[in-house]
């Protein structure tokens, strides 16, 4: 229900939040690990968005990245290995005037978790998903993860890792419904800062890989793109992101794409020579899961034991 | 002058007729020409009679007839059979509208299985086709002609609806709410130790092995692990109040109300008089602002938002200057009907009333006599046209406002909708077209005369739709809209049995030609004396002002056995006519339809724009650019100023971090967090280059993944080991 005057009276009294006060514990990351750039892009988004603490929840599994909730104070589940999503379904499903985010890794997301994963994809439900995808187990002290480029030295492949990285974006792109499919790096803050942003305002099932730094276990990883703007390439559209001049001025291999255009989207997702950032695909029709399904029945105490109780005697003897 | 055009100027100009020239129309059952086709309306399809949808989807609330019995046909009379099924399935909407114009009254269900019943009897087919096609009957309600009473059924229906629609989304509303407090109140009392006795949690547990828990240990156990704190006494005081406010309103029959919860019956809502409506929403305006106040905090309670330090004392004051539009849009609306008759002294300025405050009350007036006499015996024949005047006072008052005849309602029942829909008051006039005075004709019949003649137009005035009049009025069912008059074929045979097509314009005159009392200002010219010097009516009103009376104008009416009469009339017709013609245009003007100062403007551009093309051409062909061009190099527009480069100013020697590309990676911050600390934004920045070595700005520097701390020259040259650290520092100046 709306209430005109009495909302704008109301409105008022609403306090402004600031960083800090999103802000839980100390972050227990290594210094320089790229996750802290994430929780502070994501920081920002939750104050200038102004999203209540009280109606926002971040979902994780299992990992260096996975710690995210912990540091956020804000509704938090960290759940087990692999299985963020699921959990994070059931809280929309359940709540869903809650803002739900997803923080995984890509052991977490695109190992034990990658059927969950390709489901949630399908699924479109409306949730804001970040993938931490620093290319190795980093909690575990150094593991090759499917995302570790050919040839990672790791504890489990000590003479170099045999297989092809698997390519979380091309993979994202293959499935049924993906409505929303976006690249950043974290350590360019202003186009991480807007990326994170485009992903929390589509409604459906936003999923950024997040090419994240783990200067603990891989430190030269991506130090060449970093010292080389130009191995960046930036993407940008009228009905996508558009370019501040400031980036522009730094970062000036820019393309224009089309959002809209999914086979161009798998061959930019394809590129081996550069790193696109910015917003690969995103369709807005795609309708999601909650919302075909939802239930107008009102869920009181009793319609909530009958439904259970049904559920269960399907199983007595 | 020929004496018998003596006669009719003699009729024409003091409406005295000459026994032997004229004759009175009194007892001949004349009516206008066009009117020949139209003597039995239930051998016609059109788009009467209406069956109001009991259940309707998309607010079709109402449905033709022959729209119905269309879409049965369209789905089922297709095959080899089709033609038949079409036939026998028409036939039988013949007989529905037999039945009705007998008086008959009922379902469409119902109506359709009386006027099958004869019709199957006599014939196998025709039984196979109805049966086919009653199978396809998914819709059904109350089936209604153009009668008297049709209006305020029909609106009384539409409203209904709409308050339905209303109290649907109101009670999903309200049931969450007293949900969500109950919700509250449950959390508590599950978290108290009252709540966590051993029967309780018995109890919770539900069925299953009970006997294998101890639920006296579990009891003991909970209560001591209680952290959370109960419900403060105030909150819970008042989350019981808000849910007895919600489960005692009365505004809407409710289906969540708990049982044993005194509740007095819901309010009605609809009013045959304005006063009653007025005094009824006056009384329950306390009631109103406390469901709205409840609401609005129980939206907060449930959110977890309600602040007493906050809240309280805006709430204490909510609803001292009564509520505003959305406010009320969740309450029913009020609904009254009343006949034109009954709106004066008292009632009428409580109307005025109602409109002028925009109150939430939809008011229906239907006027039967829009022919009513006024100052006739003073020599002038003028119309009171009180629910004419009705409309237009409404529509200055900027409330929604709806003029239609009952024959139109139907082709209005989206703006019908919309008016219902709005926030604020909204004004029916209807003309039913049912009056004594035209006995005889349908009331359709004479419903559609009064608005093609101009008397009675229809239009819609929706203040909700814009803030123009383009927006906001809309005069389209009127027929051919943009014409002074709609002009419609004739087609008779003249006396040499010839089939003449004459295109007659149907005016006032027409209209007026139908109403008994008026009959003494016509009068029929027998055949034999048909000559030139009588002209069509419609050529004296298009001719301005009186001048020489050389011809004399006549109507085609047509008698009881449609043979074609010419009927002179008077010129107090003649000069009413005008004035309504005067009335419609107007309307028109206000439709956008031959507007005046746009025709103005239009016609002066014009003119502007030929004598610039006859100059133009005038002028040597020559075209001469420089001007042009020099004009433009003349005003060079100052160059973007290059926004300051605030690194170009900066001395090298400072230290300084190029922040927006900071990845708050803590590297610098834990190194020192004197020198180094995080801006509003979480990026990091130089507070104090002096909390430091030399030698910590360097290692910084080192450090940062994104290498932007620039370390500058040293503050202390007395530090120790100052040229190695220059060197190192050199890559980040
Ligand atoms: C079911 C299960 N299997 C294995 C583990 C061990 N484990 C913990 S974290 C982790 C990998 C995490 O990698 P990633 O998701 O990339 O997170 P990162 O630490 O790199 O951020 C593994 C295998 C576990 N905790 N649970
Ligand atoms: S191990 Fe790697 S990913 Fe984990 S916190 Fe350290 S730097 Fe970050
Ligand atoms: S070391 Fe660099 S990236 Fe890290 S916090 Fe400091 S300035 Fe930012
Ligand atoms: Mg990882």
């Amino acid at each position: 229900m709306k209430f005109s005057a009495t909302e704008c009276l109301l409105e008022l009294y609403e306090e402004k939040l600031e960083l800090e006060d999103y802000q839980s514990g100390v972050p227990r990351w290594c210094n320089g690990c790229g996750d802290n750039a994430i929780l502070t892009a994501i920081q920002r988004l939750c104050r200038d968005e102004g999203l209540r603490p009280e109606k926002t929840v971040f979902v994780s599994g299992i990992g260096c990245s996975s710690r995210f909730p912990h540091y956020m104070k804000t509704y938090g589940f960290h759940g087990i290995h692999g299985r963020a999503f699921p959990v994070a379904e059931g809280v929309k499903m359940a709540r869903p005037d809650l803002t739900v985010f997803v923080n995984t890794g890509d052991g977490d997301c695109c190992s034990i978790g990658a059927a969950h994963w390709i489901h949630a994809i399908r699924y479109n439900m409306n949730l804001t998903v970040f993938l931490h995808d620093n290319q190795i187990y980093g909690l575990t002290k150094k593991q090759a993860s499917p995302t570790s480029p050919i040839g990672t030295r790791s504890n489990t492949t000590p003479r170099g890792s045999y297989l092809d990285a698997l390519n979380p974006l091309t993979v994202t792109l293959g499935v049924a419904n993906a409505s929303f499919v976006a690249q950043a790096v974290d350590w360019i803050p202003e186009s991480l800062f807007e990326i994170v942003k485009a992903a929390y305002h589509h409604k459906g099932f936003s999923f950024v890989r997040i090419l994240q730094r783990c200067p603990e276990w891989l430190p030269k990883l991506h130090e060449a793109d970093m010292q080389e703007p130009d191995s960046v390439q930036l993407l940008h559209h009228e009905n996508a992101l558009q370019l501040s001049p400031g980036l522009s001025k730094v970062y000036k291999n820019q393309l224009r794409h089309d959002p809209l255009d999914m086979n161009r989207a798998r061959e930019i997702a394809s590129s081996t020579d550069v790193v696109p950032v910015g917003i690969l695909y995103q369709n807005r029709e795609i309708p999601c899961y909650e919302d075909t399904r939802r239930s107008t029945v009102l869920r009181t105490s009793d319609t909530v034991r009958k439904g259970f109780e049904a559920e269960l005697d399907k199983y007595s003897v | 002058m020929e004496a018998d055009l003596q006669a009719y100027v003699a009729f024409y100009l003091t409406g005295k007729k000459q026994p032997t020239q004229v004759d009175g129309i009194d007892g001949l059952k004349l009516r206008p020409a066009l009117f020949s086709g139209f003597r039995d309306l239930t051998r016609l399809r059109y788009d009467y009679p209406l069956v109001l949808i009991d259940d309707p989807v998309d607010e079709r609330y109402v449905e033709s007839l022959s729209g119905l019995i269309d879409a049965i046909l369209d789905k089922l009379a297709q095959g080899a059979d089709g033609e038949r099924i079409r036939k026998n399935v028409l036939r039988l909407e013949q007989g529905i509208r037999t039945l009705l114009s007998t008086g008959r009254s009922g379902l469409f269900s119902e109506l359709w299985d009386q006027a099958a019943a004869p019709l199957i009897k006599a014939d196998k087919l025709m039984a196979d086709s109805l049966a086919r096609a009653r199978a396809n009957l998914k819709t059904d309600g109350e089936v209604i002609d153009c009668t008297g009473n049709l209006a305020f059924r029909l609106l009384g229906h539409a409203w209904g609806m709409t308050q339905m629609q209303r109290a649907r989304r109101f009670n999903a509303d309200i049931n969450r709410l007293i949900l969500k407090l109950s919700d509250i109140i449950q959390a508590d009392f599950i978290n108290s130790d009252a709540g966590k006795t051993a029967e309780n949690l018995r109890h919770a547990f539900g069925s299953g092995p009970l006997d294998n828990f101890n639920f006296d240990a579990m009891s003991r156990i909970l209560k001591k692990v209680s952290a959370r704190e109960n419900l403060p006494k105030r909150r819970r005081q008042r989350v019981l109040d808000l849910i007895s406010t919600l489960q005692s309103q009365q505004f809407f029959p409710t289906t969540g109300s708990k049982a044993g919860v005194p509740g007095s019956p819901p309010y009605s809502f609809a009013f045959d008089t304005c006063s009653d409506a007025l005094k009824a929403y006056r009384e329950r305006i306390p009631k109103a602002i406390e469901l709205a106040r409840a609401i609005a905090m129980a939206e907060l309670e449930i959110k977890g938002e309600y602040s007493e330090a906050k809240h309280d004392a805006l709430f204490e004051s909510f609803g001292e200057n009564g509520l505003d539009t959305e406010e009320l849009a969740i309450f029913p609306d009020y609904l009254v009907r009343i006949n034109a008759t009954s709106l004066s002294g008292p009632e009428q300025s409580t109307l005025t009333e109602i409109l002028s405050a925009d109150l939430p009350i939809k008011i229906v007036v239907q006027t039967d006599d829009i022919l009513e006499k006024s100052l006739i015996e003073h020599g002038h024949l003028t119309f009171t046209l009180r629910s004419k005047q009705l409309a237009r006072m409404s529509m200055g008052m900027g409330i929604f406002v709806l003029q239609a005849p009952a024959s139109s309602l139907y082709r209005m029942r989206q703006p019908i909708q919309r008016g219902l829909d709005y926030a604020g008051s909204a004004l029916f006039s209807i003309y039913s077209g049912d009056s004594p005075n035209t006995a005889g004709i349908a009331p359709y019949l004479v419903g559609a005369a009064a608005c093609e003649s101009r008397l009675f137009p229809a239009f819609s005035f929706n203040p909700s739709a814009g803030r123009d009049w383009a927006a906001r009025f809309t005069l389209l069912t009127n027929p051919q809209v943009s014409n002074d008059w709609p002009v419609h074929e004739v087609i008779y045979q003249d006396e040499r049995i010839q089939t003449v097509t004459d295109p007659v314009p149907f005016t006032l005159i027409d209209f007026v030609a139908c109403d008994a009392r008026y009959s003494k200002h016509f009068a029929r010219v027998p055949r034999t004396n048909w000559s030139a010097c009588l002209t069509p009516v419609a050529t004296t009103l298009a001719a301005e002002g009186r001048g020489q009376v050389e011809t004399v104008p006549y109507l085609m009416m047509v008698d009881g056995e449609n043979r074609l009469q010419k009927v002179i009339v008077d010129e107090k017709l003649i000069r009413e006519a005008r004035r309504c013609r005067t009335m419609w245009n107007s309307l028109q003007e206000l439709g956008g339809i031959h507007n005046s100062h746009a025709e103005r403007l239009l016609a002066s551009e014009k003119k502007l724009w030929q004598e610039s093309a006859s100059q133009a051409e005038a002028v040597p062909a020559k075209t001469d650019a420089a001007p042009a061009s020099a004009a433009v190099t003349a005003s060079p527009t100052p160059a973007p100023a290059t926004g300051a480069e605030s690194e170009a100013e900066r001395s090298p020697d400072e230290a300084y971090i190029e922040t927006p590309r900071c990845s708050s990676c803590n590297e610098c911050i834990q190194l020192n967090s004197k020198m180094f600390a995080y801006d509003g934004n979480k990026q990091a920045v130089i507070v104090d280059a002096s909390a430091g070595t030399y030698a910590q700005l360097v290692e910084a520097a080192e450090n940062c993944p994104v290498a932007i701390i620039h370390p500058g020259k040293p503050r202390n040259l007395n530090e120790a080991g100052l040229d190695e650290l220059l060197k190192r520092a050199e890559v980040f100046m």
